[in-house]
C-alpha cells in the first residue's frame, strides 16, 4: 500500500473511534436522565404544556401566556441591547477621555454596578429610582438592565480600543481628522470588529438576566412561567419549556452575530496597524 | 531661493520624554517654500521626533513651530489646521485596514475638505494614476505590498492638497526591490515643487532630490548645507564619520 491509501485509512479508523465515542456519550446522558426521572417518581404530564404555548379557537390561533412572555422578554432585551451598546460605547470613551471628571465619573459607575448584585439594582431602579423619575415597571426594568450590561460592554468595547495600534490614531490625526470623525471612521469599525464574540456574549447574557425582572411584577417570559406553574404544579415541564424557550432565543443570537462574523471576515482584519 | 518665504519655521525647540530623554536640544530649523528638506543622522538622534512635532503628533516643551504663518500652540483649531496643511508618510504605511485603497484616499477629502463622494473619487482616482496602481483601487491593505501600500499611504496624504510633506523614514520597512517605486514617486513630487522634509537612509534620494541636507545628532544640528556641497565636502569631523559609515 502506498502512503496516501495508509493515511486514508488513518483517517477512516480514526472518524470511526470518535463516532462511537459520540454514541458513548449520548447513551450516558440518556441513562442518566432516565435513572433521575425514575427516581425521581414524577408524573410527566407533557400533553398539557402545549395549551400554554398557544390555543384554537374555532380555527383561529392565538398565543398562549408563555409567547406572550416571549413577546415581553423579546422587547425589553431588544430596547435593553440598544441602550447597553449606547451606554457602554460612552463608558468607554469615557474612560479613555482626558478629562478627569468624564473618567471619574465612567469608573464610579463600573465599580458600582459590576460589584452589587443585579437583582437589588433591579429592586433600588423599581423602588427608589422610579418614583423619582416618573417612571414604570417597564422602564424600570430596561434602565436596570442596560445601567448593568453596559457596564460591562464598556469594559469590552475598551479593550478593543486600546487593542488598537497607535499608529492607527496618528494617521488618521496626521490627515487632519478630529477626534470625532476619527472614532467614527477608523477606531470602532475596527475596535468593534475585534470583540464582536464576546460583545454577542454579552448580548446572551442580557437575554438571560432578563428574566430577573419577573420580580418587579413584568410579566416575562420567566413570570408566566411561575404563574404556570403555581396554578398547575407542572413544575418540571414548565421550567424545561421556559429553558428551551430562552435556549432557542439565545442560540439564534449565536447564529447571527457568527454570520456577521463570517461576513465581516470577507473585509480583512489581517495586519491591522503592523508592518504587512 | 533667494527671497525669504519660510513656509516652516522651528526655533530653539525642546522635546523630553518621559525619563529624561533629551530628543530635541533647542534645534532650529526653518525651510522654505519648495525646498526639499533631507535629514540624516544616527538613530535615536531625534530625526523622527522632529517631522512627528512639526503637525503636532508629539508636543514640545519648549521652542516655537509656525508652519505656513499657522502657530502650533495649545490652540487645538490650530493644530487641526497645521494637519490641514501638513501631509505625513509614515514607516509602517498606516493604511486603514478594514477600509479599501479608494475608501482610505477618500476619507479625508469627504471628511476634512467637505468634498462630494464624486469629487473626492475623481481626486482619488488622478493620485492613484500619479502613483501607478489604479488597478488596486478596490483593493485591501492587506492584498497589497510594501511599496504598493506606501504608495497608496502617499497619495492618502497628496488627497489633503497639502502645503508640506513629510517623510519618515518611508521605504525603511520595504523589501530592497520594492524601495525604488517609492522613491520615484518622492522623486516626481520633489520635482513638481513640493515642499517636503525627508528623514530617510537613502543617499542616493538624498543626493538627486535634495536641495539641502541636515545631519543631526542628540536632538542638535551637526551640520547642514546645499546637497552637492554637504556630501562632496563635509566639514564636520562627525559628518566625515557618519557619511563614511554609511555611504
Amino acid at each position: 500500500m502506498d502512503a496516501y491509501s495508509h493515511r486514508i485509512a488513518a483517517l477512516r479508523r480514526r472518524a470511526f473511534i470518535d463516532f462511537g465515542k459520540f454514541l458513548l456519550l449520548a447513551g450516558l446522558a440518556v441513562w442518566l436522565l432516565t435513572m433521575a426521572t425514575r427516581s425521581l417518581g414524577y408524573q410527566w404530564q407533557w400533553y398539557r404544556v402545549p395549551r400554554f404555548l398557544f390555543s384554537t379557537s374555532g380555527g383561529v390561533w392565538t398565543a398562549g401566556p408563555l409567547i406572550e412572555g416571549l413577546l415581553v422578554t423579546l422587547e425589553i432585551s431588544a430596547i435593553s441591547l440598544l441602550c447597553t451598546v449606547a451606554l457602554g460605547l460612552t463608558t468607554a470613551l469615557f474612560r479613555l477621555s482626558a478629562s478627569f471628571t468624564a473618567r471619574a465619573l465612567a469608573r464610579g459607575y463600573l465599580e458600582l454596578i459590576r460589584n452589587t448584585p443585579l437583582l437589588i439594582q433591579i429592586f433600588f431602579v423599581y423602588f427608589v429610582l422610579s418614583p423619582v423619575l416618573d417612571i414604570g415597571a417597564f422602564a424600570s426594568a430596561v434602565l436596570a438592565l442596560s445601567l448593568f450590561e453596559g457596564a460591562y460592554a464598556a469594559e469590552i468595547l475598551r479593550a478593543g480600543i486600546v487593542s488598537l495600534h497607535r499608529e492607527q490614531w496618528e494617521a488618521a490625526h496626521s490627515l487632519g481628522l478630529g477626534a470625532f470623525d476619527t472614532y467614527r471612521d477608523v477606531i470602532l469599525p475596527q475596535a468593534i470588529r475585534r470583540v464582536l464574540p464576546p460583545l454577542a456574549g454579552q448580548a446572551i447574557s442580557l437575554i438571560k438576566d432578563s428574566s430577573l425582572v419577573s420580580t418587579i411584577a413584568i410579566y416575562d417570559l420567566t413570570m408566566q412561567g411561575q404563574k404556570i406553574v403555581a396554578e398547575t404544579f407542572l413544575a418540571f415541564e414548565i421550567w424545561f419549556t421556559v429553558a428551551a424557550i430562552y435556549l432557542v432565543m439565545t442560540f439564534g443570537l449565536s447564529l447571527i452575530v457568527r454570520m456577521m462574523e463570517h461576513r465581516m471576515n470577507g473585509a480583512p482584519l489581517r495586519g491591522i496597524g503592523g508592518i504587512a | 531661493m533667494t527671497a525669504d518665504d519660510r513656509i516652516i519655521d522651528t526655533r530653539e525647540i525642546t522635546k523630553i520624554f518621559p525619563g529624561g530623554v533629551v530628543a530635541l536640544d533647542r534645534f532650529t530649523l526653518a525651510v522654505q517654500r519648495g525646498e526639499v528638506v533631507v535629514v540624516i543622522g544616527p538613530s535615536g538622534s531625534g530625526k523622527s521626533t522632529f517631522l512627528r512635532c512639526l503637525n503636532g503628533l508629539e508636543e514640545i516643551d519648549d521652542g516655537s513651530i509656525v508652519i505656513d504663518g499657522i502657530p502650533l500652540d495649545h490652540h487645538r483649531k490650530n493644530r487641526l489646521l497645521i494637519r490641514q496643511e501638513v501631509g505625513m508618510v509614515f514607516q509602517s504605511f498606516n493604511l486603514f485596514p478594514h477600509m479599501s485603497v479608494r475608501e482610505n484616499i477618500d476619507l479625508a477629502q469627504v471628511r476634512v475638505r467637505k468634498k462630494t463622494p464624486a469629487e473626492a473619487a475623481e481626486t482619488t482616482m488622478a493620485l492613484l494614476t500619479k502613483v501607478g496602481i489604479t488597478e488596486k483601487a478596490d483593493r485591501y491593505p492587506h492584498e497589497l505590498s510594501g511599496g504598493q501600500q506606501q504608495r497608496v499611504a502617499i497619495a492618502r496624504a497628496l488627497a489633503m492638497s497639502p502645503k508640506v510633506m513629510l517623510f519618515d523614514e518611508a521605504t525603511s520597512a520595504l523589501d530592497p526591490e520594492m524601495i525604488g517605486e517609492v522613491l520615484e514617486v518622492m522623486r516626481t513630487l520633489a520635482a513638481e515643487g513640493m515642499t517636503m522634509v525627508v528623514v530617510t537612509h537613502e543617499m542616493g534620494f538624498a543626493r538627486e532630490a535634495g536641495d539641502r541636507v541636515v545631519f543631526m545628532e542628540a536632538g542638535r544640528i551637526v551640520e547642514e548645507g546645499e546637497t552637492e556641497r554637504f556630501f562632496d565636502n563635509p566639514r564636520q569631523e562627525r559628518t566625515k564619520a557618519f557619511l563614511s559609515q554609511i555611504l
